[in-house]
């Protein structure tokens, strides 16, 4: 059966009051990833937040619409149910337990039984694709630099076994040299793992470089949707959220 | 007896006794890890673990082992019915509405084991020998030395248990972040709960211990003020710390009750805690967070 997440008609308001999301739409077939563009406060991060069911920790709440995951209903469940039916999120800002140590920061990510691989060598996934944490195993997390810091929170990712990965703004903070490097590691670990991924991303350029389909969010819904080729050649892209210069009109 | 030797006496004395008092700080932290609340019924918890004790060995005049293993399951399942019925659902509450309803919790442990058992000071069956344990020339007594080792033992291996197990490390994740350990497949509920069995475990222990070295009454309990005064005093931060803490307060009441009429026992931790929250308002050990400079 493939394992597709399927985001339709999807309504949120926060504080019963605010409204978040009006009419989202987005599908992320199997072993694919999908960008989600748009501005500050369009709701991608919202989106995000109702699919790993966070948003009541916010006092926000799904009014509408539906989220299923290769068919299943995924909106009654508590989020650390949805990490154990294969959906993990990687929180916006990286939140590793910073008093915890890097290792002690992936035995947390455990608890969602989601592979029969033994957890040390789920481990050492993780310290294949990022060495650095290998040196550091012994140390507090809150001690890693921020690119550090993100690949830590990938590889709890990786040490949950998932099916879907949902990334908040990996990019976020982190100087060009390392996002380029992250990001290859997130292609690696979605071509070699097949596990796929819904991007939240700022940075539009590389999110169009490595998603294979991408939606525009605007206020609450999405206005635009295509694979990344297409959207790329979109002027409106290209005017709003690539930078290029077009035609003085 | 010189003024010094007297001094190391007392000392050696009140450390001993600090022992149980760790592990009531033990079960203290613990849950305040887990669910950020200080349980005002650790005592209780703990008095009512004796009497259970009392009830197995006395009453049904079941064994020593027997009856310890009845007062922890009974203590296992009081301390689940009071975190799933009284505490799961005031979590992300204020903090002191949840302190209030541990407070009531302990007020209806206290009535309902006079109503039970009577205020009357009771007997517990021996447990731990009398025979003094001599330091060189320093006299310690018998049951204390014991109910020391016990206690110690208890709070090293419990303590390494939550320094090296999954478990811990479940519990040490939900602490500094409830949202990030629930986006990890962590049940951040059964944490809590987790941490409540750890309660009843250290509390059940500490209170058959200390009915052995005092005498039962309802007011048995009335210690884990104390404890909980001195923990907070260490900033709540560090499980490892609980081992201090317990020495402190143990320490704390032998010397007052060598300079001081006896009255000044019970306020000299409450006087201490003022004096250094005053000065360092963080606690001893706590308020330094890693972050990366």
């Amino acid at each position: 059966m493939p394992v597709e997440l399927e985001v339709k008609g999807l309504e949120v308001f926060y504080q019963g009051a605010i409204q978040a999301l009006t009419d989202l739409n987005v599908r992320v077939p199997e072993g694919s990833i999908v960008a989600l563009l748009g501005a500050n406060g369009a709701g991608k991060t919202t989106t995000l937040k109702a699919i790993s069911n966070f948003l009541p920790l916010e006092d926000g709440r799904v009014t509408r619409g539906s989220i299923t995951i290769g068919g299943d209903d995924m909106l009654k469940l508590p989020p650390h149910e949805i990490v154990r039916r294969g959906v993990f999120h990687v929180r916006e800002g990286r939140h590793v337990f910073s008093e915890l140590t890097v290792e002690e920061n992936l035995v947390a990510a455990t608890f969602a039984h989601r592979t029969k691989r033994s957890r040390k060598d789920m481990y050492e996934e993780v310290y294949s694709y990022f060495p650095i944490l290998s040196e550091r195993r012994n140390q507090p997390a809150g001690y890693l630099s921020g690119g550090e810091q993100q690949m830590l929170a990938i590889g709890r990712a990786i040490v949950a076994d998932p099916e879907l990965i949902l990334l908040d703004e990996p990019s976020l903070g982190l100087a060009p040299l390392i996002v380029a490097d992250i990001f290859e590691i997130i292609a690696r670990i979605n071509r070699e793992k097949k596990v796929s991924m819904l991007l939240v991303e700022q940075n539009a350029v590389i999110a169009l470089k490595y998603a294979s389909y991408g939606y525009v969010l605007e206020t609450g819904r999405t206005v635009l949707e295509g694979t990344t080729e297409q959207l790329s050649a979109n002027e409106d892209i290209q005017k709003y959220y690539l930078g290029v210069e077009t035609d003085a009109a | 007896m010189s003024p010094m030797q007297l001094f190391i006496e007392y000392s050696i004395v009140g450390i001993a006794a600090g022992g149980i008092y760790a592990l009531i700080a033990l079960g203290i932290i613990v849950i305040f890890k887990a669910s950020h609340t200080f349980n005002f019924a650790m005592g209780e918890m703990m008095m009512l673990s004796a009497y259970f004790f009392y009830a197995a060995t006395v009453t049904f005049t079941l064994g020593p082992v027997v009856g310890m293993i009845v007062a922890m399951v009974g203590s296992i399942l009081v301390a689940l019915v009071i975190e799933r019925v009284a505490i799961r659902p005031m979590l992300g509450r204020p903090f002191i509405a949840i302190v209030m309803v541990t407070f009531g919790i302990g007020s209806i442990i206290r009535g309902v084991v006079g109503m039970v058992w009577g205020p009357n000071e009771m007997n517990i069956p021996a447990i731990l020998s009398r025979s003094p344990v001599m330091l060189g020339d320093i006299f310690v007594p018998g049951k204390t030395a014991r109910a020391f080792a016990i206690a110690v033992v208890i709070v090293v291996g419990l303590i390494a248990y939550l320094r090296f197990s999954r478990a811990g490390v479940a519990l040490r994740a939900a602490a500094e972040s409830a949202v990030t350990a629930y986006s990890m497949g962590i049940n951040v509920r059964n944490v809590v709960a987790f941490s409540w069995i750890i309660a009843a475990i250290t509390g059940c222990i500490s209170g058959v211990l200390m009915a052995n070295v005092n005498t039962l009454t309802p007011h048995l309990g009335m210690i884990a003020l104390n404890v909980l005064s001195v923990v907070i005093l260490g900033g709540m931060a560090s499980i490892g710390g609980v081992l201090v803490a317990g020495f402190i307060i143990g320490w704390l009441e032998a010397i007052t009750g060598l300079f001081l009429p006896s009255e000044f026992r019970e306020i000299t931790p409450y006087v201490l805690v003022l004096i250094i929250l005053l000065v360092k308002p963080t606690g001893l050990f706590g308020g330094k967070e890693v972050e990366r400079i």
